[in-house]
């Protein structure tokens, strides 16, 4: 039988947990804006050291690297929309994230695409190097972590010949594709040329399953086709302004001069157009962008 | 509080004195006075700094443990020697005895950190240092602790009102380890690209109790002022708190068969 004073107590907890609830809430509202208006600026990572992580992780480092690796992400995360911002903790806590767990493949591989970013990460390719040699070194048999290095040389540290190197290192894996020997020749021929770069992208596109970047590479790519485009398109209007003594005034009268079958489109679909100083540009409606190579590396601290 | 309450509260805390919880204190004591003889030994001008994280860690580690393993036995040990039929034979109805028990032992915790917190000034004595009008920041950190405390005895003492003291420990850490990342819960809302997650991201942050309110070391240690609006905000924080588990564990309780 439920008794009086039971049914009493009920009554009261369903009538006032509710309300109270709501006023936990926004109380908590409440405290987040005094705590926000009395934080320190920037963040600290009191334990900087791995290896003394390592140690007192009790036999849980694997779990305490998730666990950093995730905080590295959400720091990277929560600055990545803003320009200019500081990335100083990024580094320590990748380090700290992989010297926890030396075979976590991920930490390194996003980590250094964080650290090497020019415009949206920390703009620091030689730290972003180091991550992935020391990847390499802990996972000898992961070859994309040779690819990567590959890539980050390449691309980032404009470094060529070190970026064959790379490439043919990690071409020594068995179960490394085929392609990235032939890529490791490509580069130590033509290194820097736009054929090889977007040799270089089309290779990432190919072999990623991630969405974001996968999207990057499409818009490199379209970046690349662009520049290809506009350089062949500058080098008939030479020819024109040579054949016909002055510049076309515009595309179309290259095609009505039978040097182009058809009016060029960029890879989103709009007309290439010709500027006032005789150069081929992107249409301004176009959503193809132009993206400028990454500024070089900071000098290491 | 009832005065009944308060009878049941004043034996609690005989009881635990009785059990020589207040051992843990001659721990603590060494402690600080190791770490401030080491400290100064090891260490250049952070021996101020260290002392105040040590001491204040320390302080709140001390009555965590003390909270969740003196809490998850309150009810249940009373049930099985039966004392609690004795009192609950008398004119003492069960939310009454639960306040009563929940006040004795944060009245244990708070002499508990009273006394710790006197260790933690000797020690910032032993080591040359005047006090100064900022180390008011260090009384308000060991006032949250006890907001903190307050919270986790009550959490305790609502799981210990249906279940074992093992199983009360653990859920009551569970719930402690959820409060304390709260923020981190709030932040994987703001990262998320789906909207479900986003929602509930922010429900639990909302709902679950943010330990994270209560950690005031960072400050103390650094002399920076804690402004007297956290200090009301966080107090009427864990007022409200305390108040819903408590409701929660007299409607628990009350329906409790105890034949």
């Amino acid at each position: 039988m439920i008794s009086a004073a039971h049914k009493a107590s009920v009554r009261t907890a369903v009538l006032t947990i509710p309300f109270l609830l709501v006023a936990v809430a926004a109380l908590q509202a409440r405290i987040d804006a005094t705590t926000n208006s009395i934080a320190r600026p920037g963040q600290q990572l009191l334990l900087r050291s791995g290896a003394a992580l390592k140690k007192i992780s009790l036999g849980y480092n694997g779990l305490l690297a998730d666990i950093y690796w995730t905080r590295a992400v959400q720091y990277y995360g929560a600055r990545v929309a803003q320009p200019g911002a500081n990335y100083d903790l990024l580094w320590p806590l990748l380090d700290v994230a992989t010297t926890l767990d030396p075979h976590l493949i991920v930490a390194y591989r996003f980590g250094a695409i964080f650290l090497s970013e020019p415009y949206a990460g920390a703009n620091r390719t030689d730290l972003a190097i180091e991550l992935v040699k020391r990847g390499i070194a802990a996972n000898p048999k992961e070859w994309r972590l040779g690819t990567d290095l590959g890539l980050l040389y390449y691309l980032r540290a404009r470094d060529y010949p070190k970026a064959a190197e790379a490439y043919l290192e990690a071409s020594k894996n068995p179960e490394a594709p085929a392609w990235i020997k032939m890529l490791a020749a490509r580069i130590a021929e033509k290194g820097g040329s736009l054929e090889t770069s977007r040799v270089i992208w089309s290779e990432l596109y190919q072999s990623t399953s991630d969405p974001t970047i996968k999207k990057n590479a499409l818009k490199q790519l379209a970046s690349l086709k662009a520049q290809q485009d506009e350089s062949q398109l500058d080098q008939l209007v030479t020819e024109y302004a040579k054949h016909f003594g002055h510049d076309p005034a515009k595309i179309q009268d290259m095609v009505a001069a039978g040097m182009l079958g058809g009016t060029p489109v960029d890879p989103a679909g709009f007309p290439y157009v010709l500027g006032s100083d005789g150069k081929t540009h992107l249409n301004p409606a176009s959503s193809v962008e132009i993206i400028p190579p990454p500024k070089l590396p900071a000098p290491a601290q | 509080m009832s005065a009944i309450s308060g009878v049941v509260a004043i034996n609690t805390f005989r009881e635990a004195v009785r059990d020589r919880v207040l051992y843990n204190l001659v721990f603590f004591a060494l402690l600080m006075i190791g770490a401030a003889i080491l400290v100064g030994q090891i260490s250049i001008g952070i021996d101020r700094l260290v002392i105040i994280n040590l001491g204040l860690s320390a302080i709140s580690v001390f009555g965590l443990v003390m909270a969740v393993f003196i809490g998850a036995g309150l009810v249940y040990k009373e049930m099985e020697k039966r004392t609690l039929y004795a009192i609950l034979s008398k004119p003492v109805r069960r939310s009454q005895f639960l306040v009563g028990k929940y006040a004795g032992l944060l009245l244990t915790l708070t002499v508990n950190t009273g006394f710790m917190t006197l260790g933690l000034g000797a020690a910032l004595f032993f080591v040359g240092r005047p006090f100064v009008r900022s180390d008011l920041s260090i009384l308000i950190a060991v006032y949250f602790i006890l907001l903190e405390l307050a919270l986790v005895t009550a959490i305790t003492l609502f799981f210990s009102c249906f279940t074992t003291p093992m199983l009360s420990t653990l859920y009551t850490l569970g719930i402690y380890i959820t409060g304390v990342f709260a923020s981190d819960i709030h932040d994987i809302g703001d990262l998320t690209r789906s909207p479900g997650v986003k929602f509930i991201a922010r429900v639990i942050y909302y709902l679950v109790p943010n330990f994270h309110n209560f950690n005031a070391i960072d400050f103390a240690s650094h002399g920076d002022r804690i402004p007297f609006t956290l200090v009301a905000q966080d107090t009427i924080y864990a007022a409200v708190y305390v108040s819903i588990v408590l409701i929660a564990a007299s409607a628990v309780f009350s329906g409790r068969n105890l034949k």
